[in-house]
């Protein structure tokens, strides 16, 4: 592999004369891509320099927990750098072609900084941390909700970037959409009936729609493993694969599932700001209210959760062998509870009203 | 439960795992072995477990039974060893038989048929919440299914979930 990534990186970067691949190793974790870290030694004019970078690979379409394309990420990272102050990756570029390193795949720049979160979290040795790092992060959510769309929407790439007919016209349009996207892929995802929570969850969401808010450039994978930080600041928002036109609430509405499931705590900081919702509503103005919340943990896990449990399906239908997806029932079933939980299903939680949220 | 994948998927599934994903990258002699040796233990758990409570019980109610016949020849032989075999075929011999236990595939088969009912149910109940005048029928038809549903899906969880995190993330 590492001749055909200096050759990719001699395409990429064209004023390049050498370049020699070292310590290239797979990066352990991120669920839907193949991660490589590795070091570029370039020479330019005469003078050497390191290039600390990551290879990003698609994995075999049938095992795929998202099909998101490499050239829109590339365009994104670079439009966030431009255009706002969100530490992101620089992105290099991307090989489309699939016979050179398997699948797609694209080079971007390593960012400084620590990727191990949970050390943030209940006694983790960052612990102290916790609260400036939190309260950076969700200043730089706010601005990621409130950029300009058609900055960042390069070519209208994020509009319907899984090509599943999302209307972004308005809002009403994109959850309307939204919801028949839902509802018509459950055949395809649900792997045994119990997933039929999932299909209560898809028309509850269309039933009970909410007041609007201004679309977004939403993450869409924003959770508690996809930062990195260090001195009390996040130094990168990483893992932009699924980010896409969107409710802002979503992010949010994710991130507590996410922490709900990752047993960490980002939602409770910045403590002397009330937590996460209070110092982001004040941050946009938005007054987001927890019942909200509660609606887009179900709509924004929806999101992540069709394709992901489509790509278990195919599992469970030995369409693919992998092991992961065999590994992703035991937070799927944690879902499942979190879903009955927020329906208001009679006796998941000790103070449920029936039919509260029928 | 899960029907799909069963305990068998689930099992298969960390034997494909190891062979595919974890055996190739093994550079050690002896812990390339040992994971050839769980896979083993693995595959001889998938060959117990569709037989396993039917065997436990016909060997349970063949157990009592040969506790009485081998009392049974005894007769006429005294001393405390004989009497010993008596008392035996008198307490554990009088146990009663067990029942068979079900039919794991034909259990799995009826349990899936009716999953799939409520979930078809689930759909129909929309149609019906969303016109005004069944509205509060379907909400109340929907509540019962919920309430199948939530202390189902909690118990699952208790016995699915192992992990205090997701592994891999942070």
């Amino acid at each position: 592999m590492d001749d055909r990534l200096a050759q990719l990186l001699h395409r990429l970067l064209p004023d390049v004369d050498h370049v020699s691949i070292e310590a290239l190793e797979p990066i352990p974790g991120g669920f839907s891509r193949e991660t490589f870290r590795f070091d570029a030694r370039v020479r330019r004019g005469g003078a050497e320099e390191v290039l600390p970078l990551i290879l990003r690979k698609d994995p075999p379409a049938a095992a795929a927990l998202l099909i998101t394309s490499r050239q829109t990420e590339h365009e994104l990272l670079e439009a966030i750098r431009e255009h706002t102050n969100v530490p992101v990756s620089a992105s290099y570029g991307c090989e489309m072609d699939p016979s050179v390193f398997g699948e797609p795949a694209m080079v971007i720049q390593r960012m400084h900084g620590s990727g191990r979160t949970s050390n943030l979290f209940h006694d983790g040795p960052d612990v102290d941390q916790a609260d400036d790092v939190m309260a950076h992060l969700c200043e730089l959510m706010a601005e990621l909700h409130t950029a300009d769309i058609s900055k960042l929407n390069v070519g209208g790439k994020l509009s319907d970037p899984r090509g599943v007919g999302i209307d972004t016209s308005s809002w009403d349009a994109y959850m309307d959409s939204t919801f028949d996207y839902y509802i018509r892929s459950y055949p395809e995802l649900a792997y045994d009936p119990i997933a039929m929570i999932i299909l209560d969850g898809s028309l509850w969401l269309r039933r009970q729609k909410p007041r609007p808010l201004p679309l977004a450039v939403v993450h869409g994978d924003f959770n508690p493993a996809n930062f990195l930080y260090a001195d009390g600041k996040v130094t990168a928002l990483i893992d932009w694969e699924n980010t896409r036109i969107g409710d802002p609430r979503e992010d949010l509405g994710w991130m507590v599932a996410m922490d709900n499931m990752s047993n960490t705590t980002v939602m409770s900081h910045p403590k002397q700001k009330g937590g996460f919702l209070a110092y982001y509503n004040e941050l946009t103005g938005f007054d987001i209210t927890p019942e909200e919340l509660g609606y887009f943990m179900i709509f924004g896990t929806m999101n992540i959760a069709v394709p992901i449990t489509s790509a278990v399906k195919r599992r469970v239908m030995k369409e693919h062998l992998q092991f992961l997806h065999l590994y992703l029932l035991q937070p799927s079933i944690t879902t499942l509870v979190a879903f009955t939980q927020l329906l208001g299903y009679p006796g998941a939680t000790p103070d449920t009203d029936p039919g509260a949220n029928a | 439960m899960n029907t799909q994948p069963g305990p068998d998927g689930l099992l298969e599934g960390v034997i494909i795992g190891l062979e595919q994903e974890v055996l190739p990258f093994v550079s050690s002699e002896k812990a390339y072995a040992t994971v050839a040796m769980m896979q083993s233990i693995l595959q001889a758990v998938r060959q117990m477990l569709p037989v396993y409570d039917a065997y436990l019980v016909d060997e349970h109610n063949s157990m009592t039974a040969t506790l009485r016949n081998a009392a049974a020849a005894l007769d006429g032989v005294a001393g405390p060893e004989a009497d010993h075999i008596r008392d035996r075929a008198a307490t554990l011999g009088q146990l009663p038989d067990l029942p068979a236990p079900a039919d794991r595939e034909a259990l799995i088969d009826a349990h899936t048929r009716l999953g799939r009912a409520l979930e078809a149910s689930i759909l129909d109940l929309d149609t019906i919440q969303r016109q005004p005048d069944t509205a509060d029928a379907g909400d109340r038809s929907l509540m019962a299914i919920r309430a199948h549903l939530a202390p189902r899906v909690v118990r699952d969880t208790a016995v699915i979930s192992v992990s205090a995190g997701m592994i891999g993330r942070g």
